[in-house]
């Protein structure tokens, strides 16, 4: 028993058993206060496994909890510890791995959908709905005869942990065409991604029928996850393209401030993510409500926006370094905006805008002014950015081919990246960075309990 | 093509799914029902199947070659698909073979110089020279070298006893080949005949699958029967792309004419039958 749970006012957090997630809602309303945040840094996050087994659950309480053991302010906090044990319910109102903390890892993989027929696409999901179901919460490999090929890769030997793992379902455009019948309950502001001036879009790494978000504290664990589903989809899946990323890992370090992880052009991202333990704000930039004028049968789920952009890294590092921070609008080494005083602020210091209309500290087309231009009419274009660093190899011409794996969600596309994006269009960033990838989905609400399955909501309201 | 959203509107050729998991994990073990000796009188009338392919084999790489030897450029295009077919479906046996595997049937992605590699010989080496080259300049050596391992080939098959587990592996073997190289078109790039080896793989998986059938319809009846209706299925589709419905030695379209979302639908049988066929040894007690 840690201090974290001492200070919970969350029951579900007393457990020491981290096999077994909470299974009620929880209406607890313990807030993150600073100074507990503060306290449990102090007290060596040994909490921070169970308060993490709460998560995901959609109860108020256990995103709060999380938030409380240190973990940091956003979703996009660099991952701190890797403790394979790590579970997060799987079955609630949303899915998990969106406000979710991001772990070390995570990958986007886009399916075709092989099904024929709705009957076929309601058992594929409901296969997904169960691997994912055991995935994420781990368990012992099932034993085959041997002289039958093993039921299971075998590659986290014959325990599967659930090792931080979340799995994230969404749909894209193209399901919703004439196979399935599902036109008529099509989220409003799904669409096929379309690209935007910068973009040199490989249509090998674009689109898909769904769309798997895997994330967990080792690429392992995820490709075991990622085999596993291939396994058991034959003749109903097909993988379309798939993206892996990392993000640092930042042990916990006396005197060190919680701080976003850093991308490959050496900036911290992440920074002024709305805030994911706040249900409210939540409710009002990610999950689809009943204010954001989508099927019902979509409450609860959420917009996926994923891009593959490219950075031109030799360059970039070719580049001065107050010309990076002018690009950015950001310090390098601290995060903080620029003050333009010389005074080093902090990552979470708001930039005030409109004391420097000219642009004369941040100009005006600095990348977090574009962004986000902190005025009241754009505070509904926020949106919760979850992305990865990723490494591909190496182009012909001897560069690396390095970037970011861009994964973000918000209740209404339209209102969040695609306007976010078309604010950004020209930044002088773009001329070290090429999105090449990626596309368009909509995150099923969450499958509320073991008789039910991802999408069955989807399909009862084209029925 | 028409094909997909045919199938998509009637559903007349429902994929049937593999078995659950669970359902998979309490299938009898199989390993003492079937006596060693029952398995005697399939592998034998395998092997008649293989020499059988295997002697015209060796009479249409004759023709072939000759083609090429008499610089008939057009009569050795022709004659490119049909020869390979029946190499295409004894490949499991073929490829116990491994050094003339390589100069038989190798690509160039097999080797490090692609095209310019010496070592690049065989059917694909002169499927380059008549389809990307339209020569038959330089080619004397390699369909010679061709001529030279067919026949080496079947000698040596002849003597071959063949272990009853590469018999009943090979119909798996021969999905994978499909599920790896030939949905992708990759196998025969230059000429564009996939479909051709494609149906000469499920040709020579569906044989070995006919031949145990009785033996494994004995373990698990619900298994023959879904793979029956995959193979069915599979060649419906390919049937599809036959350039004459009654006459199967027109051969089929060129892979090209094979959109993406038909190529999306054949991947989905092919991939069912290559997890269910992976488990026929298992099925038939076989190490």
């Amino acid at each position: 028993m840690s201090q974290f749970d001492r200070h919970s006012g969350c029951p579900f957090h007393r457990r020491t058993d981290r096999s077994q997630p909470a299974l009620a809602q929880s209406d607890a309303s313990t807030s993150a206060h600073p100074e507990r945040r503060r306290f449990l840094k102090g007290a060596g996050l040994t909490g921070l496994g169970l308060g993490l087994g709460g998560i995901g659950l959609g109860g108020t309480c256990p995103a709060r909890a999380l938030a409380a053991t240190g973990h940091g302010q956003d979703v996009t906090s660099a991952p701190q510890e890797q403790d394979s044990q790590l579970r997060y319910p799987f079955y609630g109102h949303h899915q998990q791995g969106i406000v979710t903390p991001r772990p070390a890892t995570g990958m986007l993989v886009a399916f075709d959908v092989l099904a024929r027929d709705r009957d076929d696409l309601e058992r594929l999901l409901k296969i997904l709905t169960e691997r994912m179901a055991f995935l994420t919460q781990g368990g012992s490999i099932p034993e085959r005869n041997p002289l039958f090929p093993p039921p299971d890769s075998g590659i986290l030997g014959p325990v599967v942990a659930p090792d931080g793992l979340t799995m994230t379902l969404a749909v894209g455009d193209s399901l919703f065409d004439q196979r399935f019948g599902l036109a008529g309950a099509r989220p409003k502001r799904l669409q096929r991604m379309e690209g935007f001036p910068n973009d040199a879009l490989d249509a090998a790494r674009c689109h898909g029928d769904l769309a798997l978000q895997i994330c967990a504290n080792t690429l392992d664990t995820g490709y075991h996850a990622l085999r596993d589903i291939i396994k058991n989809t034959p003749g109903l899946l097909m993988v379309r393209w798939k993206q892996e990323g990392t993000v640092p890992l930042l042990p916990p370090a006396p005197g060190d401030s919680d701080g976003s992880a850093r991308n490959f052009l050496g900036f911290r991202d992440g920074s002024a993510n709305p805030d994911g333990d706040d249900d409210a704000l939540m409710d009002e930039l990610v999950w689809v409500g009943g204010d954001h004028d989508e099927p019902a049968w979509a409450r609860g789920g959420s917009y996926l926006a994923a891009r593959i952009i490219r950075n031109f890294v030799e360059r970039w590092d070719r580049t001065p370094l107050q010309e990076q921070e002018m690009i950015f609008g950001r310090r390098k080494m601290s995060g903080a905006p620029l003050s333009g005083d010389g005074t080093e602020g902090k990552e979470q210091d708001v930039p005030d805008y409109r004391r420097d209309p000219e642009g004369e500290i941040t100009p005006l087309d600095a990348h977090i002014r574009l962004a986000n231009p902190r005025t009241p009419a754009t505070e509904k274009n926020r949106i919760l950015r979850r992305p990865f660093n990723y490494s591909n190899g190496v182009e012909a011409n001897g560069q690396l081919d390095m970037g970011l794996l861009f994964l973000c969600f918000q209740a209404d596309l339209e209102a969040g990246f695609i306007t976010v994006q078309h604010r950004l269009d020209g930044e002088p960033l773009e001329e070290y960075i090429k999105p090449v990838g990626g596309g368009y989905f909509f995150v099923l609400p969450g499958a509320r309990d073991a008789n039910d399955f991802l999408g069955s909501g989807l399909l009862a309201a084209s029925a | 093509m028409k094909r997909t959203r045919q199938w998509i509107a009637t559903g007349a050729f429902a994929l049937l799914p593999l078995a659950p998991i669970t359902a998979l994990l309490a299938a009898p073990a199989a390993q003492a029902a079937v006596a060693p000796e029952a398995l005697v009188g399939p592998v034998a009338d395998y092997k008649l199947y293989v020499l059988d392919n295997l002697e015209q084999l060796v009479s249409h790489t004759r023709d072939f070659t000759a083609a090429i030897e008499a610089g008939d450029v057009e009569k050795a295009q022709a004659l490119y698909a049909p020869t390979r077919v029946y190499y295409e479906r004894i490949e499991p046996i073929a490829e116990l073979f491994a050094d003339l595997d390589a100069s038989i049937d190798a690509r160039e992605d097999d080797y490090e110089k692609g095209v310019e590699d010496p070592d690049f010989t065989g059917f694909h080496r002169l499927e380059y020279a008549l389809f990307h080259d339209h020569s038959t300049d330089g080619m004397e050596k390699y369909a010679q070298g061709l001529m030279d391992d067919v026949n080496d080939l079947d000698s040596r098959v002849q003597g071959l006893t063949f272990p009853p587990e590469t018999v009943v592996g090979g119909a798996a073997a021969l999905m994978e080949e499909v599920a790896a190289t030939k949905v992708s078109g990759e196998e025969d790039r230059y000429s564009r005949t996939d479909l051709w080896d494609f149906q000469g793989n499920v040709d020579g998986a569906r044989e070995i699958f006919e031949l145990f059938k009785p033996l494994a319809a004995q373990e698990d009846p619900d298994f023959v029967e879904r793979v029956q209706a995959n193979f069915d299925d599979v060649e419906e589709t390919l049937a599809d792309y036959r350039l004459d419905a009654d006459d199967p030695s027109a051969g089929f379209e060129s892979y090209d004419e094979v959109s993406d979302a038909d190529r999306r639908a054949l991947t989905g049988p092919v991939t069912v039958l290559a997890e269910d066929l992976s488990t026929l040894r298992g099925l038939l007690g076989l190490n």
